[in-house]
């Protein structure tokens, strides 16, 4: 009885320790994120920036969109990516068999009419059903495909009819900034082994939209989405800036990468298997160059470049989080021999095994540290004090990463400057801790848990209409 | 193991704080940099408000102006510069560029470029440089020419863009040595010489010839600045041993325009075993309406390997009559040059 006492009182310890080490690596982010954020800042000067259009022969850029069922947000998005200030474009949507009216839609407003259009396939993707182009828009061509039930089938059909030197893949509801597009293409016309950009995506909800384009930046109405934006913040402004300082990126967003098209041939394209399908492209491209050995680099703009809806309902968000938990694991395991592996440079020794223990293995272990923690105490063997010190320290420390990221995308963007988006951020930040983070932590261990047993669909997300 | 609990008890309420206390600056700093952030952008708005007309004016020759600039506060000197420059990066118009300079030598602006381009900061270099280059400050290209060896990556990139901004012919012998540096940013390698155009034919020639193992890298940018002069060279160059080299210069001679001499290398070229040298003299015949049979000469590539059938179609599309009348002649084929032939008619239908 004693052991088991010990053992529990430990493992609560053990756990402690583990939350501790966890928040105050995130925190020791910090500082080589606020190094990034300031040479970037310093570097993409609007004058610097105009090397996009000065360059001699600017690199030709397919927008590449795979849609599926977006009748709600195509129509708007579109619009806003042929507005883009970056040229030569072209807009490549691509027509996951939708069962809605998406391509009636489309045709409706683009005038679109069949075309022939040549292409060979180096991708595999479900069979093209038919090619259009708009009589009105030159720079618009929709692939109508048989739904291959995943984004990567989609995106790999488009893929395969771009035209570009370089290919953006986003998600039919991701809002583009104007300048998204020249931001991006900098590290290409910079560095010649540039293989992939991944950018900064902010949350849509709550700001205003107009013509397809963020007009009026304001944190979401709803708590639920609240949480996601420091989420959001914590995700792209401390880890991905840290592993962007370190050329260890492992995950360019699936709202917003663009990627050398050959190299993305060269690799296969994306994975139908993958459920994480974007973290999957991303450490296929690492590993395929270092191992060998030819030099690369995957870039990362800390600037919001894209700006995507956040599930507002519990329904679409657990299957959302169930989903990238599965793809998470599913792409550790995949790659593990990379972990740790001296060959793979800083992607094997650094941004892997951190991913690994710690966004791998979090859940469980928070999950656990409630259950381990809150029973040793109902048992009687820790003390309620100490009990309740263990989860002070977890919300304190917690907090203060979260205060770190706003701090970095005040930095970054000088988003959310209101005094009222201040308060509320700092409310998020300590609210998040009772409720929300353990929900998460809820769902993240049943995510494991179907990972294991192989069960568990891509799910849906009530998408809305962008509020005007 | 009592003993280890005992002592990380003791620990716990340190953590606690510890934690609090983090969460506490981390709180503090987000304050406070929101009010400096504030209070700057306060201050900037309020002096912005008070120069920018007067800066405006003063660009317009009103001496009332100008002398209330000159007798601003020497820390207000940094915001002036900016407000003074910062319009240059669109408005590239000769006129407002050297009345800025006047200004800007006016109100010592320069003394101050000269200490920030002595800075160890490296965006303090940067700065100077961009700030120099917007206002084609030729009196300081010997800086920005030096500033093309600075040990910071970002201050030899800023040196790249004065430079193409300042547009000094003295700077291009310079430039152009430094093609083939790797150290300096690609893109705006090339961007320099685009702004240069012409003017660099004469010295890439001369290099080209003298230092052959960098040839690529010559015709590379006598694709972005090259003229008829170079076409004689290029087609020269289109017989080089190295498959590289060949293909380079058939996408170099795309760019500079075909003669009937030209034209004919490229056809010739269409029979390389190499399949990048077939699609780049393809590629080279785009437009071409001159004299010759290179229509049905491009034809059968529609055949080829997908790069050069590519090239073939759009160069055909291009090529009028002759070509759309070949493009045609294959539209009722059910393989992939079919489709690419009626691809191509269809955009040329769409676009006409």
């Amino acid at each position: 009885m004693s052991f088991f006492r010990d053992a529990l009182i430990a493992l609560s310890f053990l756990i402690t320790a583990y939350f501790v080490l966890w928040n105050v690596s995130q925190m020791a982010m910090g500082p080589l994120a606020a190094v990034i954020l300031s040479r970037h800042r310093r570097r993409h000067t609007r004058r610097a920036r105009r090397l996009a259009t000065g360059v001699a022969v600017p690199p030709l850029v397919s927008i590449v969109v795979p849609a599926y069922n977006e009748e709600l947000t195509i129509v708007e998005s579109l619009r806003a990516m042929l507005a883009l200030d970056y040229t030569p474009r072209e807009v490549v949507i691509v027509n996951d068999g939708s069962t809605d009216g998406t391509l009636a839609l489309l045709q409706r407003t683009f005038d679109l009419v069949p075309a022939p259009l040549a292409f060979v396939q180096p991708l595999r993707s479900e069979p093209v059903r038919g090619i259009y182009r708009s009589t009105s828009e030159p720079d618009l061509v929709v692939v109508d495909k048989e739904n291959g039930r995943c984004k990567a089938d989609a995106a790999n059909a488009g893929i395969n009819a771009a035209s570009g030197v370089l290919v953006l893949v986003i998600d039919a509801d991701t809002v583009l900034a104007a300048d998204a597009l020249s931001r991006a293409v900098l590290p290409f016309l910079e560095d010649p082994v540039t293989v992939a950009v991944g950018g900064s995506v902010a949350i849509a909800n709550g700001c205003h939209i107009e013509h397809g384009r963020i007009v009026d930046v304001a944190l979401p109405r709803s708590w639920f989405a609240r949480f996601q934006v420091v989420e959001y913040m914590r995700s792209f402004l401390l880890f991905r800036l840290a592993c962007a300082s370190q050329n260890a990126v492992v995950i360019i967003s699936g709202a917003f990468g663009l990627f050398r098209r050959d190299a993305m041939i060269a690799v296969g394209g994306y994975d139908r298997t993958a459920i994480g399908e974007d973290m999957d492209l991303t450490i296929r491209l690492q590993r395929y160059f270092r191992a060998r050995r030819e030099p690369v680099r995957i870039a990362f703009d800390p600037n919001p470049l894209a700006w995507t809806q956040a599930p507002e309902d519990w329904q679409s968000m657990r299957s959302q989080r169930y989903r990238w938990r599965r793809g998470l694991l599913q792409t550790l395991w995949r790659y593990r021999r990379m972990i740790g592996n001296p060959r793979f440079g800083t992607v094997g020794l650094e941004s892997l095994p951190y991913v690994a223990f710690f966004e791998g293995l979090g859940p469980l272990v928070e999950g656990s540290g409630y259950l381990i923690t809150i029973g040793a105490a109902v048992l009687g063997y820790l003390n309620w004090k100490y009990c309740g010190m263990m989860i002070g320290v977890s919300v304190f420390l917690g907090a203060a990463v979260t205060l770190l990221s706003i701090l970095m995308n005040d930095l970054t963007s000088r988003q959310y400057m209101q005094g009222r988006d201040l308060a509320l951020l700092v409310a998020v930040a300590i609210l998040e801790s009772f409720g929300y983070r353990q929900v998460n932590s809820l769902w993240g261990c049943v995510g494991t848990f179907q990972a294991l047993t192989g069960k568990g669909g891509w799910g849906s997300m009530k998408r809305q209409a962008f509020r005007p | 193991m009592t003993r280890l609990l005992a002592e990380f008890a003791r620990l716990a309420p340190l953590l606690v704080w510890a934690a609090v206390g983090t969460a506490l600056t981390m709180a503090a700093a987000v304050v406070v940099e929101r009010t400096a952030v504030g209070l700057r952008r306060a201050l900037n708005r309020r002096l912005t408000q008070r120069y920018r007309p007067l800066i405006q004016r003063a660009l317009e020759g009103d001496q009332a102006a100008r002398d209330a600039l000159l007798g601003s506060p020497a820390r207000h000197r940094l915001l002036l510069a900016w407000l003074m420059v910062e319009p240059l990066i669109e408005d590239r118009d000769p006129e407002r560029i050297a009345r800025t300079r006047a200004l800007a030598q006016a109100l010592s602006v320069f003394q101050l470029a000269d200490r920030y381009l002595r800075s160890w900061f490296w965006w303090r270099r940067a700065l100077a440089l961009r700030a120099l280059g917007l206002v084609q400050a030729r009196d300081h290209t010997a800086q920005m020419v030096a500033a093309l060896d600075d040990p910071h990556p970002d201050v030899r990139a800023a040196a790249l863009d004065a430079l193409t901004d300042e547009h000094d012919p003295a700077a291009l012998q310079a430039i152009v040595v430094r093609l083939h540096d790797t150290s300096l940013h690609r893109g705006r390698r090339g961007a320099v010489l685009k702004a240069f155009g012409s003017d660099c034919e004469p010295f890439l020639l001369d290099w080209s010839e003298v230092d052959p193992d960098n040839r690529l890298d010559y015709i590379h940018a006598l694709a972005i600045c090259g003229t008829a002069r170079s076409r004689p060279v290029l087609c020269r160059w289109t017989r080089d041993p190295r498959v590289d080299v060949r293909a380079t210069a058939f996408e170099a001679l795309a760019y500079v325009g075909l003669d009937d001499e030209a034209a004919r290398v490229a056809v010739e070229g269409l029979e390389n075993d190499e399949p990048r040298v077939r699609a780049m003299a393809a590629y080279a015949l785009r437009g071409w309406q001159g004299p010759g049979d290179a229509a049905a000469r491009l034809a059968p590539h529609l055949d080829d390997t997908w790069a050069v059938a590519v090239n073939a179609a759009r160069t055909l599309q291009s090529m009028g009559h002759a070509g759309l009348v070949e493009l045609q002649a294959r539209a009722s084929r059910q393989d992939l040059s079919g489709l690419l032939a009626r691809q191509m008619l269809w955009q040329a239908g769409a676009h006409r």
